[in-house]
Parts: C-alpha cells; sequence; structure tokens
C-alpha cells in the first residue's frame, strides 16, 4: 500500500512535464495527457484513502515512506518522505476529487483559448505541488509544496498576462503570500534549533521538550504562515484579486484546496498547537474576526466571483475558529463540505461567466434560471449547502463548527459564528436573486448569446452538487459520532487527551438540539429576508417573490446602516490601509534609499574612477616617448642621489 | 702606471659623463648603444681601479668586474638585436622617430 503513495503526486509531475514539453505542438490534444494523470492520480489515491481509512495495509497511527534522503548534509539532515493518515486521507478525497473534476471541467471552460496547454501544464503542477503539500512528511518537504502552490497560484492568477489586472493581482498575491512563508520558515528553523529534526512525527513525539517560550514562537510562526496561506485577517487581501485568474483556477486553489493548506497545517501541528492554549485563542480571534469581516464585505459586492470569495474568506474563518477552539475533527469535516460546495459554487459562476460572454457584474444578470438550468439548480444546491440548511453538507459541517465553540467554553466566537451563519445565508440568496431570479438586467447584445454551458462543464457541476448535498449524511450523521469522526479520533485523539478540551456528549433534546434549531432558525430567516430584498422564483415549490431595489436602497440609506453600508463596499478601506501604509510609505523608503544608492554608494565607486582618470591625464604629459628625456630623468636621478649621499656623509 | 686612485677615478668620472653626455644628446640608436658601453666601461674601471688599490676588495672586484663585462656583452647583443629589428620595420635608426606608441 505504501508503495502506491509516491505515485499519487509523481502522476501530475509527470502530466506536467508532458504538458509543458510537447504542449506547444500539440495544443489541441494535449489535454488528453493532463486529464489523465489526474484521473489515475485519483484513482490510485481513492485506493490508498480506503486503506487509510479503513486500516488496510496503513493503520491507525499512518505510515510514511522514506524515498530517499534529500538533503543529507553531516548535522543537518531532511528525508524526502511522504505520509499518510487518516488526516492526509481525507484532504487527499478533496484534493484529488475536486482536482479531476475541475480538469474536466476546464477542457470545456478553456476551449476557446490559445493558451489552453500551459493552462493545463500549469493545473498538472498544482495537483503536484499540493499532493506534495498534504503527503509530505518534513517540515522542509511540505514548505516546498507550500512555496510551489504559492508559485502556481502566481502563474494560474496571471494566466491573462496581457491584462494588466490580472498581472497586478498575481503579483499581490505572490508578495502578501511571502509575509505569511517567511513567519513559516521562520518557524521551520525555530523547530530545526530547538529539536535538531524536521521530521514531522519526530517532531511532534519531542515538542514537549522544548521550552514554553520556544512553544509560543514556533505556534505562532506556523500560524504566521497558515495566516498568508489560507488569507486570513490582516493578510486576507490577495484572495479577492485573486479573481482574476481563470473561474476554474477559483474553484480549485482559491476555494477548494490551496487556501484549505493552512487549515491542514495547523491541524496537522496539532500537538505543537495544543500545547500552547494561548496561541489557540489567537487562532480562534483571528478566525472568526475574519469570518465576520468577510461577510460583512460579501454583502454588498456586485462582482459574482468575488462574493464567493469572500464567503470563501469567511468560511476559512470558520474553520481557523474552529480550530482555535479544539474543534479539530469539526474543523476539517467543515474544509472538506466546503470543498466541495465551494468548488462547485465558483464553477457554477464560471458556467454563468462563461454563458454571459465574459460578464460577472451580477447588477447586469437577472432571470437566468430558465435559460441556465444544469448551472441553476446546481449552484442552488450549492447556495443552501453554504447557507447551511439541513440537511446538505454545511448544514452538518458548520453546526458541529458552532457546537464546538459552544461547548469548549468560547461563548464569543460561538455569538460571532451564529451571526456569520445567518450572513452567508443572506448574501448567497442575495447573489441567487440577483442572478437567476427577477427580472433581467442583460445587455440586450448579451442576451440572445446566452446558453447553458456544454455538457464537459455541466457534468462535474453535477457530481460536485452530489457530494454538496449527501457529504454531510454521510460522513457527519450521527452527529460526533459519524464516519469522519471515527476516521479522524486517531489524529487528534492524542491531543485532546492531553490538553483538552474534553467535550460533553452530544444530546439531542439538550444543547446541541437547541443550537442546531437556533442556527437554522436564523438561516431561514436571513433567507427569507433575502428573497423579500433580492427576489425569488422557485415555481415548483409556488415560491414567488420580486426583488424590491427601492426597499434595498432605502435601508442601505437609513442611518446607522449607511455608515455600514459604506464600510462594506469598500471592503472596510483594507486595501486603501495597505496602499498608504506599505505602497506609498514603502515607496517613499525606496526612494530613500534609492538615493543613498546613487548618491553615496555610486558616488564612491564613481569618484574612485574619476580620481584615476584625472591623474592619468595629469600623468600622461611625463610620457614623451622620448628616450632621451627618460635617461634625463635616469641621471638627474642619480645625480640627486649622489649629491644627497655626499651632503649627509661630509656632514 | 700611475699610483694614484685619484686619477683613475677621475678617469672614470670622465669616461662616465661623455657615456652620459653621448646617451642624452645622440639620436642616432647604435650611437646611444655606443655610450652606455661607454658608462659601463667606466663604471668597470672604478671597480677594477678599487680592487687594485684597496687589498680587501681584490677578489672581489675581479670577480664584479668579470661579471659587469658579461653583462655588458649580453646587453650588446640584446641592444643591438632590438635596433636592428626596429631599423629593419621603421627603415631610420633615429630614436626620436619612434613615436607610434605616443598619442
Amino acid at each position: 500500500m505504501t508503495l502506491l503513495i509516491p505515485l499519487i503526486p509523481l502522476l501530475p509531475l509527470i502530466g506536467f512535464v508532458l504538458t509543458g514539453l510537447f504542449g506547444r505542438a500539440f495544443p489541441n490534444e494535449i489535454h488528453r495527457v493532463a486529464v489523465g494523470s489526474v484521473v489515475i492520480s485519483w484513482l490510485i489515491a481513492m485506493v490508498v484513502v480506503v486503506g487509510a481509512l479503513a486500516h488496510i495495509g496503513i493503520d491507525a497511527s499512518g505510515a510514511g515512506v522514506k524515498l530517499w534522503t534529500w538533503i543529507p548534509a553531516l548535522g543537518f539532515t531532511a528525508d524526502f518522505g511522504l505520509f499518510v493518515d487518516p488526516l492526509t486521507a481525507c484532504l487527499l478525497i478533496v484534493v484529488t476529487t475536486i482536482g479531476m473534476l475541475v480538469h474536466f471541467y476546464s477542457i470545456g471552460y478553456m476551449a476557446h483559448d490559445r493558451g489552453r496547454w500551459r493552462f493545463f501544464a500549469y493545473l498538472n503542477l498544482f495537483m503536484f505541488s499540493m499532493l506534495l503539500l498534504v503527503l509530505a512528511n518534513d517540515f522542509l518537504l511540505v514548505f516546498a509544496g507550500w512555496e510551489l502552490v504559492g508559485l502556481c497560484s502566481y502563474l494560474l492568477i496571471g494566466f491573462w498576462y496581457k491584462r494588466p489586472v490580472a498581472a497586478t493581482a498575481a503579483k499581490k498575491a505572490f508578495l502578501v503570500n511571502r509575509v505569511g512563508d517567511m513567519g513559516f520558515a521562520l518557524g521551520i528553523m525555530a523547530i530545526w534549533t530547538q529539536l535538531g529534526t524536521l521530521n514531522m512525527q519526530e517532531v511532534f513525539a519531542r515538542f514537549s521538550s522544548v521550552p514554553g517560550e520556544w512553544q509560543v514562537a514556533i505556534a505562532l510562526l506556523i500560524f504566521c504562515g497558515a495566516v498568508g496561506k489560507s488569507a486570513q485577517f490582516p493578510l486576507h487581501v490577495w484572495l479577492p484579486d485573486a479573481m482574476e485568474g481563470p473561474t476554474p483556477v477559483s474553484a480549485l486553489i482559491h476555494a477548494a484546496t490551496m487556501v484549505n493548506a493552512g487549515v491542514y497545517l495547523i491541524a496537522r501541528c496539532n500537538p505543537i498547537f495544543g500545547a500552547v492554549p494561548g496561541v489557540m485563542v489567537v487562532v480562534a480571534a483571528i478566525g472568526i474576526f475574519t469570518a465576520i469581516l468577510a461577510a460583512s464585505i460579501a454583502f454588498t459586492q456586485t462582482d459574482i466571483k468575488r462574493v464567493l470569495a469572500y464567503s470563501t474568506l469567511s468560511q476559512l474563518g470558520y474553520m481557523f475558529a474552529s480550530l482555535g477552539v479544539g474543534a479539530w475533527t469539526a474543523a476539517i469535516f467543515h474544509l472538506m463540505s466546503h470543498g466541495f460546495f465551494k468548488g462547485l459554487l465558483f464553477l457554477d459562476s464560471g458556467s454563468v461567466i462563461h454563458g454571459m460572454s465574459d460578464e460577472q457584474d451580477m447588477r447586469k444578470m437577472g432571470g437566468l434560471a430558465k435559460k441556465m438550468p444544469t448551472t441553476y439548480w446546481t449552484m442552488l444546491v450549492g447556495a443552501v449547502a453554504i447557507s447551511g440548511v439541513p440537511p446538505l453538507a454545511g448544514f452538518f459541517s458548520k453546526d458541529e463548527v458552532l457546537a464546538g465553540a459552544f461547548k469548549d467554553g468560547f461563548l464569543w466566537v460561538w455569538a460571532v459564528g451564529f451571526l456569520v451563519a445567518g450572513m452567508t445565508a443572506f448574501y448567497m440568496f442575495r447573489l441567487m436573486g440577483m442572478t437567476f431570479w427577477g427580472p433581467s438586467h442583460v445587455d440586450p447584445e448579451v442576451e440572445h448569446h446566452i446558453h447553458e454551458s456544454p455538457p464537459s462543464m455541466t457534468r462535474p457541476l453535477i457530481l460536485l452538487a452530489i457530494p454538496s448535498i449527501f457529504l454531510g449524511m454521510l460522513i457527519g450523521f450521527p452527529p460526533d459520532s459519524g464516519l469522519i469522526h471515527q476516521w479522524l479520533a486517531p489524529v487528534f485523539e492524542a491531543t485532546i487527551a492531553a490538553h483538552g478540551p474534553s467535550e460533553a456528549a452530544y444530546s439531542l433534546f439538550g444543547i446541541d438540539g437547541a443550537l442546531m434549531i437556533a442556527t437554522t432558525a436564523l438561516v431561514a430567516v436571513a433567507i427569507v429576508v433575502a428573497w423579500r430584498l433580492f427576489g425569488v422564483s422557485i415555481p415548483s415549490l409556488n415560491l414567488h417573490a420580486e426583488p424590491r431595489p427601492d426597499r434595498v436602497r432605502e435601508l442601505a440609506e437609513r442611518p446607522g446602516l449607511a455608515e455600514l453600508y459604506t464600510g462594506s463596499s469598500h471592503k472596510w478601506w483594507f486595501d486603501d490601509i495597505n496602499d498608504f501604509l506599505f505602497v506609498r510609505w514603502g515607496s517613499r523608503l525606496a526612494a530613500a534609499v534609492w538615493w543613498f544608492d546613487r548618491v553615496v554608494v555610486d558616488g564612491t565607486v564613481n569618484g574612485v574612477g574619476a580620481v584615476t582618470v584625472e591623474a592619468g591625464t595629469l600623468l600622461r604629459r611625463v610620457q614623451t616617448g622620448r628616450v632621451q628625456n627618460y635617461a634625463l630623468g635616469i641621471a638627474i636621478g642619480l645625480i640627486a642621489m649622489a649629491a644627497g649621499y655626499l651632503f649627509i656623509s661630509v656632514r | 702606471m700611475s699610483h694614484s686612485l685619484d686619477a683613475y677615478l677621475i678617469l672614470s668620472a670622465l669616461l662616465f659623463a661623455i657615456g652620459t653626455f653621448g646617451f642624452l644628446a645622440r639620436r642616432n640608436a647604435i650611437s646611444m648603444l655606443m655610450s652606455i658601453e661607454l658608462m659601463i666601461n667606466a663604471v668597470n674601471l672604478t671597480i677594477v681601479a678599487f680592487g687594485a688599490f684597496v687589498a680587501r676588495l681584490q677578489l672581489h672586484a675581479a670577480v664584479i668586474a668579470l661579471l659587469v663585462i658579461a653583462v655588458a656583452a649580453a646587453e650588446a647583443t640584446v641592444g643591438l638585436g632590438i635596433i636592428m629589428a626596429i631599423f629593419r620595420n621603421r627603415k631610420t635608426p633615429l630614436v626620436d622617430e619612434y613615436d607610434s606608441m605616443r598619442q
């Protein structure tokens, strides 16, 4: 079984090499190689996943395979080793499945793009990097994967590099990520100095021997990396801009897989974070703050992909909050269900954009439900799932996150999370109302071009809608003892036993039931409010409401709400703050440094050169080229020396 | 043969001065080389004179004088060779016309 593990990342790597080498020669056929390699990789991954979760060939504590010694340098060694345990298996399900479906989807979505082979090469490279990150058993190797996914993210956001917006967004994502990665790198160095090893299992086993303040530093630095990669406050600014990339990329990298890397890393490092309760509170606070911040911004965005991007931030915030309160399993559960329904929502938005001739502004949409039925129904499934309507996937996972926060004593996390659940439902149905229901605001020229997407795009939508509906029931039911809990228990039980929190048993007719009913009621109210404001039209359920833009405007101008509305529509000025602090002051600092370089450093170098040239020009006159002149000089020198000698010896 | 060291020294100083003057004043490369020979021989005469009048220096002076003669011979050979080579190229023995490296 362990011999299969290296094949999972190897196949996309081979696909990347072949696609990259021969893509230009066979631009219309090469995607078969790219997609094929990912499909085979998926098949192998499923075998490994079954092995890891059913403990066939891989026992509960996981199994590793050391391929070779990567860096053998006397005192410093790093192994190229892969490792699979139930946590990795959960991530493998999400990464390979959604990755494969996005590959299929891209065949149709990128059909008209001349750079399609390049796109598939990057996608395959991303699959390799992400799988390496998930499977690596050594902090340095994780970091390599971590940086590679960042590189792929950069390449794919800037895929249409001729558009300046895309190129800038790619740079922004790369630079903001570097801030977090710097912290992660320092964290890895700190681990090395304290423990002398980077092998994850060894680090976790010996972590309690690290002095207390170093434990806090290591945890905070690793968290810093996670904050950058998962776009949490204050490094959240890159993710909405990353939507400039092609939509399959947004679905795969910026919703379903890469941004989950931070959550995965903290869950993987649970022995580290469990040992420092103070840092856990920081994780929870940052997470839940990002959740409400992003949800509030999603209220007023008009770009369909940006709404989903802020929604992603918000849901990632949930996962971090869940990790922070110690509800590890709930975080991974939400990661999985979110991966599927957010991947679905993004691919749906891509289908809408594709059908609308690249229009992304929701104010110019409306009434698409009849024209794009498959897209509409699957997106409705996604919206219902993310809103947390029972019994879809989001309901179970979100409920566990909130219940975990409440029962582990983080009432404030629960309170904010509860509010965010309502906000999520509201902005998702605002999106649905503006896009699919209500009267059409589509440009007349675009109107008659609107079409349902080709089957290569709609089939992945249907395939993703299925887990969005059933995943929660399948692995999250019954709550707190479903399959996901059985799977992940071996990963987290040691940490929970050592550091808590010891959770009360699930009680349907007690606190858990009450929380569930409260959340569901809030979600229902939020959905109804969204319907009343932005319209709804579901004939089969006999639901109909006209959108009321007048009331929306009136609400947005009401005192007290108007300020919130302005703040939300300006994304709480984070881009402006960053622009002021880092761009403006950064460019001033750069100008000062440039002046120093120009005047002092260059001045010294050029000064030495100028003095030499001047001295040479002056001294050149001595060189007349006449032998007699030189000889006269020698003779005069000789006489002077002789005279001097006589003068001294006589005295 | 005089018994005075001074006479030898004055003679060699005179020879050296003539050689120096010849070297500085003549433009012909061959004449300059001959002037150099004159200077070398003036110095050699001094050495030999000191060897004859100062018993302690007798042996040293003889050795040094032989050495100087050998060096002078070698110098004349090389110098003449160089001058011949330049002469073939420039068709003139006058040193102030050797100015192709002047700026």
